[in-house]
């Protein structure tokens, strides 16, 4: 069997008194598309954190492929091919759309310490992200300023972001939050049109959209793994359906 | 701005900057040069302040330790202005690189830091007499000559300091709009973005910080040789925080502002204090009502004007 591309074992963060996740342990498969989902408070969001290094876990480990990241920073993360987006959108407010994606362009290469040339000199940079643009569909926004966009529009160019630091293994959190229907239903569409050789990992309310995209779910509750397999077995199972659906 | 209208501007504004030592008086001259060597310390802060986000209030430390240093190699040791000049420079560098790990804090603590750090400076001016003069200073520092040429008197070091700010502007634009320079505003922007997408920001705004006490420096060496002496208040808080003012007046973030905001500052320290003993007072509140109405400074109130919106936000 080929190497995993995400193995954690035992990952657990603590705040203070409060255990927001609780020793996870997860296997995802190279080129899987893996959904997380889960109530409000479950440890999602702080799970992503830990992974992609937003914040130290207390506890456990963490292997990318063949390597052990779990003391390796956010930034060396991202360059052995961790890609994130934010559940709040988080891309550069004050700079043009296309400045967003020359500076995610810019984070694994070297040429982000040049001082002495102007970066319209490199037009090969600018075609590159331009390409990245048009993959999300905002290409003909690339000079408008990041806050005069709509929110559906920031969450594109956040996966925009995302995919501009070529990863290997992407995490999205939430991706659909707060979008309208048809946005969300743009974006959705996008995410699965991502080439099948990114391993996706995705926390995802909504249902219809999660169930549609994920090869496998896992179901955190309270800071635990309690169960994971195929949509269809998660969507049957009894617990879940008590502590993700209500009681119906 | 579009960009012939911006190099039509420049080249005017140079036209008649050089063309005025012949109907301005030693006044306006002496005036001039300063805004040019002030202008260039704005520049320095706005570096920081405009791109990466950081408020220094340390950067007399830089611009003084620099002016001391060719001073008292000059003037004591008898060193030659080939040698003095860039030792100075070399030097608020160094102190640059040690005081730059401030960077390292954000927010309120970085502005505490730095603060404290440029009382420390002071400090050591005014009270290690032996060595700095005390009070006094450092003083008969020589104007230098250049490739020959002497820059004695006030015209020729008008002239040489117009072009050192013109020659300073150019290679500052292309600073700001290189990939070093987005990722001084990407970081102010979003420092957390930044770090997923690969960045180590501390790094980059160390190299921020030092270049920034670099060009203090550069600004305080050619401030030594215009003053011909140099004394502790070179190196105390007000120049700091002047610096800051100059940048916000004229407008931070943008090339020409710290410049301009330098012309503005001294040119209304120079009038007001003609007639009026409390001029500290009306500067306080020329800078209370540019933080108010025009938070872009000068610059943000011309192009507003130009887009024919309301200036502020």
């Amino acid at each position: 069997m080929s190497v995993p591309a995400i193995q954690l074992v035992g990952i657990g963060k603590r705040y203070g008194g409060l255990q927001a996740v609780e020793s996870v342990s997860l296997t995802v498969a190279a080129g899987e598309r893996r959904v997380l989902i889960g109530p409000n408070g479950a440890g999602k969001t702080t799970l992503f954190h830990c992974v992609t290094g937003t914040v130290r876990a207390t506890s456990g480990s963490i292997r990318l492929f063949d390597t052990d990241v779990t003391r390796l920073d956010e930034a060396r993360r991202t360059r052995l091919g961790m890609g994130r987006t934010f559940q709040i959108s988080n891309v550069f407010m004050d700079l043009t759309v296309v400045e967003n994606v020359l500076l995610a362009l810019l984070g694994k290469d070297r040429r982000k310490w040049t001082a002495y040339r102007p970066l319209r000199m490199y037009p090969g940079l600018h075609e590159e992200a331009i390409a990245g643009l048009s993959a999300v569909g905002l290409e003909s926004r690339a000079n408008e300023l990041v806050r005069l966009l709509s929110y559906g529009e920031r969450r594109q160019l956040e996966l925009a972001l995302a995919l501009a630091t070529a990863p290997r293994v992407l995490f999205l959190d939430e991706p659909c939050a707060g979008l309208s229907p048809s946005e969300r239903q743009l974006l959705s569409r996008l995410i699965s049109a991502l080439p099948r050789d990114i391993t996706l990992l995705m926390i995802e309310h909504d249902m219809d959209v999660a169930l549609a995209l994920a090869d496998r779910v896992t179901v955190l509750h309270r800071g635990k793994v309690i169960l994971e397999g195929s949509p269809d077995e998660v969507q049957a199972d009894p617990e879940v359906r008590e502590v993700y659906f209500g009681h119906v | 701005m579009d960009r012939k209208l911006a190099i039509v501007l420049a080249l005017v504004c140079v036209a008649i900057a050089a063309l005025l030592p012949l109907v301005a008086g030693p006044f306006w001259i002496a005036l001039l040069t300063q805004m040019f060597i002030f202008g260039l310390l704005a520049l320095s802060v706005d570096l920081l302040l405009g791109h990466a986000g950081l408020f220094s209030l340390c950067h007399a430390a830089f611009f003084s330790v620099a002016a001391y240093t060719t001073a008292i190699l000059q003037v004591r040791y008898g060193v030659s202005t080939a040698l003095a000049a860039p030792a100075g420079i070399v030097a608020g560098t160094l102190l640059g690189m040690l005081f730059g790990l401030s960077v390292r804090t954000r927010g309120v603590y970085f502005i505490l830091i730095t603060i404290a750090l440029g009382y420390i400076v002071w400090g050591v001016a005014y009270r290690w007499s032996s060595f700095t003069g005390g009070d006094n200073g450092v003083t008969n520092v020589p104007r230098p000559a250049l490739a020959g040429y002497g820059l004695e008197s006030m015209t020729s070091y008008y002239y040489f300091m117009l072009a050192v700010i013109v020659l300073s502007l150019l290679a500052y634009r292309v600073l700001v709009s290189s990939p070093f320079g987005l990722t001084l505003r990407g970081i102010k922007t979003s420092e957390s973005r930044m770090t997923s997408v690969g960045f180590r920001p501390n790094r980059h705004l160390y190299a921020a910080f030092v270049l920034s006490a670099a060009i203090a420096s550069f600004a305080g060496v050619l401030y030594v040789y215009y003053n011909r002496f140099v004394n502790p208040v070179s190196a105390s808080f007000p120049i700091s925080v002047e610096a800051v003012l100059m940048a916000i007046v004229g407008g931070s973030g943008t090339i020409v502002g710290p410049l301009l905001g330098s012309g503005i500052v001294l040119a209304l320290r120079n009038w007001v204090s003609s007639f009026f003993e409390l001029h500290a007072a009306v500067m306080g509140l020329v800078f209370i009502a540019v933080v108010l109405w025009a938070p872009g400074g000068l610059v943000g109130l011309l192009e507003s004007f130009r887009n024919g919106r309301r200036p502020g936000r």
